[in-house]
């Protein structure tokens, strides 16, 4: 079976030969084939030969485009500090204040060159792998991108105290979120993976949660023509997913290493997709034996649940990660079927 | 409304406590800023600053650590305590010490963090307990700390830094102060999230103190300034 018609299986709700398993392993992707992170975050050929790599050394059943959420905020005109041994971070935004919104142009998604090279390493993994591995690309809701442009704590300040500015941001917004979705599935992603940090209880109150990131996102997500994971981003969602069920175009979430997966499960009912596991920091420290150990209790935990995926949580798998801890993460799901049968 | 006209006019000290606290949790700032505003026009602005803010930024700060409070809510607190200092500057300005300003200090991100947040809040926790601060922002070079606090005669740096990697650029900052003989007299407070999980990162970084939150951040700030004033005395 290949990754493909596991997918189809568990789309289906039927048990395939085995759990479906993946993490991000894009900055990782670079140290496989021994590419700079200024050429990997530049060149979509340099990108793909790191996926290609990916999937010969870990298999992994859903590749990735390039997981560069800063090039949003570039996008729209902040300035992002590269690294040389992790992702970029937005360092200076693009604007200060609400009000600066407005002369604020939209980033084009087929010309800004940050946005050319995300989707272009998109289409190459896609070209080279999709018709046996689902692709993915991780973006972010459009209640996380004022972060990227304006600073947090600017667009918290407009969230908590100036609630109309903030309407007015995802009216400018949202129409560019969707289109950037929308233009990702033309290029062959499987699915599209948005945080939703603002709407997490580690961001934001449940006030916030029901009467402004649950609207935008219904309101966005109603325009995204294919399948949307919603992404825990950093802290636990559980507790917030009432609240986030039944949204148009959501296939699943990514909930976090703490997540209660069952409370989740009978909140989302049984059609959305689980995906949940060890958290990429996490991954980065600890012993192999033990990423096995947190594999097994999770595939344990979700043993008849035929719509639940392994998967790392919060961001990317860091460079430095030990090999053998992503041996491990693979592992369990393939003892864990043995032990099935 | 105002809490004068609110039945809440009838309420007991502790119940207006509590509801402080439930006000910053429901991120209602306009709320908690009345109920401060009641309890000012009672007892003063030094006492609404004291026995009611400080107590519930406690809690809410106890809150924080153990993830049942959000950024917003964080947020919010740290507004709250803004405004209060706003609000207040006049009437403190007659009785209490707290308005003779304490400072300068200087703030600001460790090189290549750039986790802006926790810095500010701790900016305007200092502030609101009347320091003066120069906030530098993120990713800030050991020298540059260094320069800004001989210019302005700070006696305290405080370097923010939140993943491992970035707090070891704070060594940096204390050999930028070594070599040119101002450890000691400039005191380096350190801080961020990291602090509280790598046991001995304050040591090996070398920070003169740290302090867990924003709240415990003042007295931190005026307990190192003591120590460089009496490291001067004492040469
Ligand atoms: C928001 C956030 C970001 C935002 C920051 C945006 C902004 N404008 O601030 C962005 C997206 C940019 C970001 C980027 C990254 N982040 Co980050 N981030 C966070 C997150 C979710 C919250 C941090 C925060 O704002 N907390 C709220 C504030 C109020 O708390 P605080 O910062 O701790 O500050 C309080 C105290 O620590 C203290 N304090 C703070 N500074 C000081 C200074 C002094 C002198 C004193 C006395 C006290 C003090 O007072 C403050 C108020 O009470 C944390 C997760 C977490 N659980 O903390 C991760 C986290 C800090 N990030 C992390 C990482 C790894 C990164 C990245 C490397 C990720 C990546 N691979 O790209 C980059 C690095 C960027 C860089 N080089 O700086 C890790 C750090 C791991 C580690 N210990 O090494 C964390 C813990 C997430 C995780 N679990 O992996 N991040």
């Amino acid at each position: 079976m290949n990754s493909l018609q596991r997918l189809q299986c568990l789309l289906a709700g039927e048990m395939a030969d085995r759990r479906m398993f993946t993490m991000p392993l894009s900055q990782y992707s670079a140290a496989l084939t021994g590419c700079s992170l200024e050429e990997h975050y530049n060149d979509p050929a340099a990108y793909a030969r790191g996926q290609t790599a990916v999937r010969e050394t870990f298999a992994p059943d859903i590749l990735f485009g390039p997981v560069i959420v800063a090039a949003i905020g570039e996008a729209f005109g902040s300035k992002a500090r590269y690294f040389d041994k992790g992702p970029p971070v937005v360092s200076t935004p693009a604007i200060e204040a609400a009000s600066e919104w407005k002369g604020l142009p939209l980033p084009d998604p087929d010309r800004h060159p940050r946005l050319s090279y995300l989707r272009e390493a998109l289409r190459r993994v896609v070209a080279e792998h999709g018709r046996e591995v689902p692709v993915a690309v991780l973006l972010v809701a459009p209640i996380d991108i004022p972060g990227l442009v304006m600073g947090l704590d600017a667009w918290l300040e407009t969230l908590l105290f100036d609630r109309p500015a903030a309407e007015a941001i995802m009216q400018r917004v949202t129409p560019f979120a969707a289109d950037l979705a929308n233009r990702c599935f033309a290029d062959g992603a499987a699915f599209v993976v948005w945080t939703i940090g603002f709407a997490s209880p580690g961001f934001v109150t449940r006030e916030i949660l029901q009467e402004f990131s649950r609207p935008v996102l219904v309101d966005t997500l109603a325009r995204v023509h294919g399948p949307v994971v919603l992404h825990h981003l950093e802290f636990p969602l559980v507790a917030n997913l009432d609240v986030l069920s039944g949204l148009p175009s959501v296939a699943g979430f990514v909930l976090a290493q703490g997540d209660n997966l069952k409370r989740a499960r009978r909140l989302l009912g049984a059609d959305s997709i689980l995906l949940s596991g060890p958290a990429s920091p996490w991954m980065r420290r600890a012993a192999a034996a033990d990423v096995e150990a947190v594999c097994r209790k999770t595939l344990e935990n979700r043993r008849d649940d035929p719509r639940f995926i392994l998967a790392s949580c919060k961001g990317d798998m860091y460079i430095d990660t030990p090999p053998a801890n992503i041996h491990a993460f693979r592992k369990s799901v393939e003892e864990f079927a043995g032990d099935r049968r | 409304m105002t809490p004068g006209e609110h039945p809440d006019g009838e309420l007991s000290d502790l119940n207006i406590r509590r509801a402080l606290v439930a006000a910053i949790s429901r991120a209602d700032r306009e709320r908690a800023g009345q109920l401060l505003d009641y309890w000012a026009a009672r007892h003063g602005y030094a006492a609404a600053y004291k026995d009611l803010l400080e107590p519930a930024l406690k809690r809410i700060g106890r809150g924080i650590n153990s993830e049942r409070f959000s950024l917003a809510q964080a947020y919010v607190a740290a507004k709250v305590a803004e405004d209060m200092l706003t609000k207040s500057a006049g009437s403190f300005a007659q009785n209490s010490e707290q308005r003779t300003a304490k400072g300068p200090v200087v703030l600001g991100n460790a090189e290549e963090d750039f986790h802006a947040l926790g810095r500010r809040m701790v900016a305007t926790m200092l502030r609101s307990s009347g320091w003066v601060v120069c906030d530098l922002g993120n990713d800030v070079p050991a020298a540059e700390f260094v320069d800004k606090a001989i210019e302005i005669g700070a006696r305290v740096i405080g370097v923010s830094a939140m993943t491992v990697t970035t707090a070891l650029n704070i060594k940096e900052v204390r050999r930028e102060l070594d070599a040119r003989g101002l450890s000691g007299r400039i005191q380096l407070a350190v801080g961020g999230a990291v602090f509280l999980v790598a046991d001995g990162l304050c040591d090996e970084v070398g920070g003169d103190g740290t302090a867990p939150d924003m709240l415990e951040a003042p007295h931190l700030f005026a307990e190192l300034w003591a120590r460089g004033e009496r490291f001067e005395d004492a040469r």
